[in-house]
């Protein structure tokens, strides 16, 4: 038996993944080729229609997996710890290529490929948190008790990476206040439409991915479940009727 | 067993222990102290120099040697199958876990005091004024430390490769108490006033609140199999 949720994402993803497409799509024509160049920035700010809506869809995806995990040792419903797996390493993406692209950006504008911002800080720690929680999953030998450790790993810095962030500007403003504020501008029309356009993309392909990461670790535990291989044969006991 | 004679009872057994075999305040010393020759030789620091750099030298060695007392809190309860012994017992999770962070809150904390007079004395510092403050703030900071570190000693201990994983896991999200600790330090030795970096106490205040509760809710799931 498989479960009502993993039909309901086979019949329905193909959905969110053309509509991301479009979306997408749409996005990088009116902003790369559409859309006027920036006063200040010239054409260095069509960066920003890729690099903000990864850097949104990051932290979408962390909180997904903040709830997820908060949701999961609460109920113990082994599919929302396969959705969490997959929504913490799709993030680990969108992380690397948001710090990636503001780093590209940051070359022109800001003259350093890195500097000890609080956002790039908090973001790089962001990084670290999902490499710890990518790596732990895959030193638990049981996987039952893999999920709950890394639902606790996330849920900690989860509640953490607040604080984080709050420390880090503290710290920075102390000793030296950011020397550029080029994002001070207020926006206008023709970068509003192609910025929620790239947004709501980068939205929907992080569900899309997530919908078939979860599929697929969903159907490898209970392929192995059936196989006798699972001890704990929690997907038994879920999807049996 | 009640909640508070359960905390007792715990620090009581981890201190015995360690007073029997001194394994772990031993093996932090050594490690703090070849730390500190080690930042000797690599900076060839003079005097202005020192000051600048030492706060963050004396939390750099101090988060390492804390590392080494957590990762070693809950290997010992490997021995003998002590660990399933701890999740059997009838008490409270949430007091077990107190208990060990008191503990390895006692340890650091007696390994810092010890430590810093060689701080004193290898860096050329002028302490007397400071030491009141500075050891409320290594208090708060070993607390926050020992908070988060407790819960993910008992996390990585039952699964492999657990002595890369623990400072790997808990090195990041302890960067609020390693900024909050630093700066601290570093504006009680140079004689600030109070008001300049009462701000960090304060943010270790809260990070000790929040974490021990958090902790406190989460270990439960830890231990419970």
């Amino acid at each position: 038996m498989i479960n009502r949720i993993i039909r309901q994402i086979q019949r329905y993803k193909g959905w969110f993944g053309g509509a991301a497409a479009l979306c997408i799509f749409l996005g990088l024509y009116i902003g790369l080729l559409a859309s006027p160049p920036d006063y200040y920035q010239g054409e260095l700010v069509r960066i920003m229609y890729v690099h903000v809506p990864l850097a949104h869809t990051s932290t979408m995806a962390y909180s997904v997996l903040f709830f997820g995990s908060i949701w999961y040792l609460w109920k113990r419903d082994p599919l929302v710890d396969n959705m969490c797996q997959a929504s913490a390493s799709i993030c680990a993406l969108f992380t690397t290529l948001a710090l990636i692209t503001g780093s590209i950006w940051a070359k022109p504008t800001w003259n350093t490929w890195w500097t000890w911002d609080p956002r790039l800080v908090s973001f790089t720690v962001l990084l670290l948190i999902l490499g710890g929680y990518i790596m732990l999953r895959r030193l638990v030998d049981d996987p039952v008790q893999g999920g709950r450790y890394a639902a606790i790993l996330a849920i900690v810095g989860g509640i953490d990476l607040p604080i984080i962030k709050f420390s880090v500007e503290w710290w920075r403003t102390l000793h030296q206040p950011m020397s550029f504020s080029t994002r001070g501008v207020s926006i206008s029309e023709d970068i509003l439409v192609p910025l929620t356009l790239m947004s709501i993309g980068c939205w929907l392909l992080f569900a899309y991915m997530v919908m078939v990461r979860t599929q697929i670790l969903y159907l490898t535990d209970l392929l192995h479940a059936k196989k006798g291989r699972f001890l704990s044969q929690t997907h038994f006991s879920q999807t049996t009727p | 067993m009640p909640f508070f004679k359960t905390i007792r009872w715990v620090v009581w057994k981890d201190l015995i222990s360690e007073w029997r075999t001194r394994e772990t305040m031993s093996s932090m010393l050594f490690f703090a102290l070849i730390v500190i020759l080690v930042f000797s030789f690599s900076f060839s620091m003079d005097q202005d120099a020192a000051r600048q750099l030492i706060a963050g030298i004396i939390w750099v060695a101090f988060t390492f040697t804390g590392i080494i007392g957590l990762g070693k809190s809950f290997t010992s309860e490997l021995q003998n199958d002590c660990l399933e012994s701890l999740q059997m017992c009838p008490a409270p999770k949430g007091a077990i876990y107190l208990g060990k962070v008191a503990a390895n809150f006692l340890f650091m904390l007696s390994v810092e005091i010890l430590l810093f007079p060689l701080f004193v004395l290898f860096f050329n510092l002028d302490v007397i004024e400071a030491v009141g403050t500075l050891l409320i703030i290594f208090s708060l900071a070993t607390l926050g430390l020992a908070a988060v570190g407790t819960l993910f000693s008992a996390l990585t201990v039952q699964i492999r490769a657990r002595e890369v994983m623990l400072p790997v896991l808990l090195l990041p999200l302890a960067i609020p108490v390693m900024i909050a600790a630093v700066e601290a330090t570093r504006g009680a030795l140079s004689g600030d006033p109070f008001s300049f970096y009462s701000q960090w106490i304060q943010l270790l205040i809260i990070f000790d609140i929040i974490f021990t509760v958090v902790s406190f809710w989460l270990f439960e799931f830890i231990l419970d199999s």
